[in-house]
């Protein structure tokens, strides 16, 4: 085992860029910034967090590239892509909190997010269980905070709460999970693991290890039947926040399980592109997968509250993402990105629709949008954007991403296995999502607007994030080769 | 009859991470799930520590080096766990979870 020091310290430039920016942002906040008002602290805050993202993704893209410190970092296309996909979902969610109410100590929420953010770009490159364990802690118990922060609404305290119990068992789960695996196989390096893996026939011990782990990816999925906590955190944390962790925090999460999963345990993967299935981990993927599908798409039917629906439809979209990645084994990494990351963009949009208007009135229920179109033009244009790439309209990004994602899981066995029925339920279920989604553009579009309804004003830094989001939706959806040929 | 060590380890730490996950799931004082979802932790720990011990390749240290780590993540899931605990005890001024129903749905 070669340890290159150098290299090393080459490959985790942009997490040290990351660091330093949160660093800078708590300094100055509490030196220079400290005499000055609350509104220029909170713009000087953001602006630093936000140089100290654009200047990690510049890191990002001339890095080193392959296997890093004797394999515990692997910089392939995907980690590549995935940090920089994590770096610009996390511009986006800062976009998000500046467009929307002030928060106090907003200097405290962007180191934080900051932080957040290094451990996400750690997890997309990791191929070690304990880098991989540490990853995932630093990027959750940041998310934790982040989604108590706002301490002036007492439902904020309740989701961070909620979030972190929900998120601690599963930690627990995962490193249980990791331990048996260890003990399995002597290593915590994934291709060791996999080679060991390949030589030994699988026990019952190894079966209890995958599901443990795959208990803990379905929670940090948010996948059905593990879903519970999403509602509650995407209504009570701060809109930043939720807006945070729909987008760069899935990217990463779907990165990290193809990652283990494929690398780690492909030689205990199974099969149930036909039948009889071969067991393993796909068939259990493949059944969580329809599972999340079923209950987002009927759960969202229910939902009065924008947040708790745009939270059930990011179940079914997870449950979507992890059919493709039942697939990545065959036809390659690049539909399941493209999916995940004009999924995240999308849905940042939205939340960052929803925290302008929350400016102006509250912005919880589905008739809070009612008269958008008369209040405010270009929220209404931008929002239908984001509403129907979540659908799924072409010629927007997410049609294409589930096209391609549906149309590689096909690939695998055609309509005659399991993964082909739950492809077919997945496009039937589009049909019910529709539905819903029209609801929220119906209120926008065609509900007349509430008496004493003012104009809102869109501030310079929303209409920017906001029509950069709407672009790189159209623009993704025309030219979807421009992801897809990278991979 | 004498089992080899290794074996009752496992069945120790199995039975702990039970009992931490009966806990947390049963408790309603928030402080009570926190406390089973340590003991869970601490059961991987166990078995970090006895593969390390009594495994086929105990040369490298690397089963005790990712309980070193993993104590240290358990620690920082604490303090931010208490800390999230006191926020939300300001508010309804209790810390059972049957109380934190304001989110549902």
């Amino acid at each position: 085992m070669s340890l290159d020091y150098r290299t090393l310290f080459e490959a985790l430039r942009p997490e040290g860029a990351l660091i330093i920016g949160a660093l800078a942002v708590l300094g100055f906040d509490l030196s220079i910034l400290r005499r000055l008002s609350e509104s220029l602290r909170y713009r000087a805050s953001l602006a630093v967090g936000a140089a100290a993202v654009v200047v990690a993704g510049c890191l990002a893209c001339c890095g080193p590239y392959g296997p890093v410190f004797g394999g515990v970092l692997i910089l392939d296309r995907l980690a590549v892509a995935t940090r920089i996909g994590v770096l610009s979902l996390t511009l986006i969610a800062l976009g998000t909190v500046a467009s929307g109410q002030k928060l106090r100590h907003s200097a405290e929420y962007v180191a934080i997010m900051l932080f957040a953010a290094s451990g996400l770009t750690l997890m997309a490159a990791t191929q070690q269980l304990l880098v991989a364990f540490l990853a995932l802690e630093l990027a959750s118990l940041s998310l934790y905070i982040l989604a108590g922060f706002d301490k002036a609404r007492p439902e904020a305290a309740e989701a961070g709460l909620k979030y972190f119990l929900f998120g601690g068992m599963a930690a627990a789960f995962l490193l249980f999970g990791f331990s048996l695996i260890y003990g399995l196989t002597g290593s915590v390096d994934l291709p060791e693991i996999a080679a060991r893996l390949a030589a030994h026939a699988p026990g019952p011990l190894l079966m209890v290890a995958l599901i443990m782990v795959l208990v803990a990816f379905g929670f940090k999925a948010a996948a059905a039947p593990f879903h519970l906590w999403a509602p509650d955190v995407y209504e009570g944390a701060a809109t930043g926040s939720a807006s945070f962790i729909a987008s760069a925090s899935k990217l990463a999460g779907i990165t990290f399980f193809t990652r283990i999963l494929w690398t780690g345990f492909y030689p205990v993967s199974g099969d149930a592109s036909s039948l009889p299935l071969a067991p393993g981990w796909v068939p259990a993927l493949a059944a969580v997968a329809g599972f999340s599908m079923l209950v987002g798409n009927f759960g969202a039917l229910a939902q009065t509250n924008i947040r708790r629906l745009l939270a059930y439809s990011a179940i079914s979209h997870s449950g979507a993402l992890l059919l493709g990645v039942i697939a990545v084994g065959d036809f390659g990494v690049g539909p399941l990105f493209y999916y995940a990351f004009t999924y995240g963009i999308a849905v940042a949009g939205a939340f960052t629709v929803i925290s302008v208007v929350e400016k102006s009135g509250p912005c919880q229920k589905i008739t809070d949008l009612g008269g958008l179109f008369q209040r405010a033009p270009f929220l209404t244009g931008c929002l239908a954007i984001f509403t129907l790439s979540l659908a799924g309209i072409p010629p927007l990004a997410g049609f294409f991403g589930k096209f391609s994602v549906f149309a590689s899981v096909l690939r695998l066995g055609g309509l005659g296995g399991p993964v082909g029925w739950l492809v077919v339920l997945a496009i039937a279920l589009s049909a019910v999502a529709l539905y819903y989604y029209l609801i929220v553009l119906k209120q926008a579009l065609v509900t007349p607007a509430a008496q004493g309804a003012t104009r809102i004003v869109v501030a310079p830094v929303a209409a920017t994030t906001l029509a950069l989001a709407a672009v790189l939706i159209v623009l993704l959806g025309l030219r979807p080769s421009l992801i897809l040929s990278l991979f | 009859m004498i089992h080899h060590p290794l074996e009752l380890c496992l069945v120790f730490s199995s039975l702990l991470f039970c009992i931490g996950l009966a806990g947390a799931l049963s408790r309603s004082n928030s402080i009570l799930v926190l406390l089973g979802i340590e003991l869970m932790l601490n059961a991987a720990n166990l078995n970090f520590v006895a593969f390390w011990r009594y495994g086929p390749s105990p040369a490298p240290a690397t089963g005790i080096v990712f309980v070193a780590f993993s104590v240290a993540v358990a620690a920082a899931e604490a303090a931010v766990g208490l800390a999230l605990v006191i926020s939300i005890y300001r508010r309804q001024r209790s810390i059972r979870l049957q109380e934190a129903v304001r989110l549902k749905g």
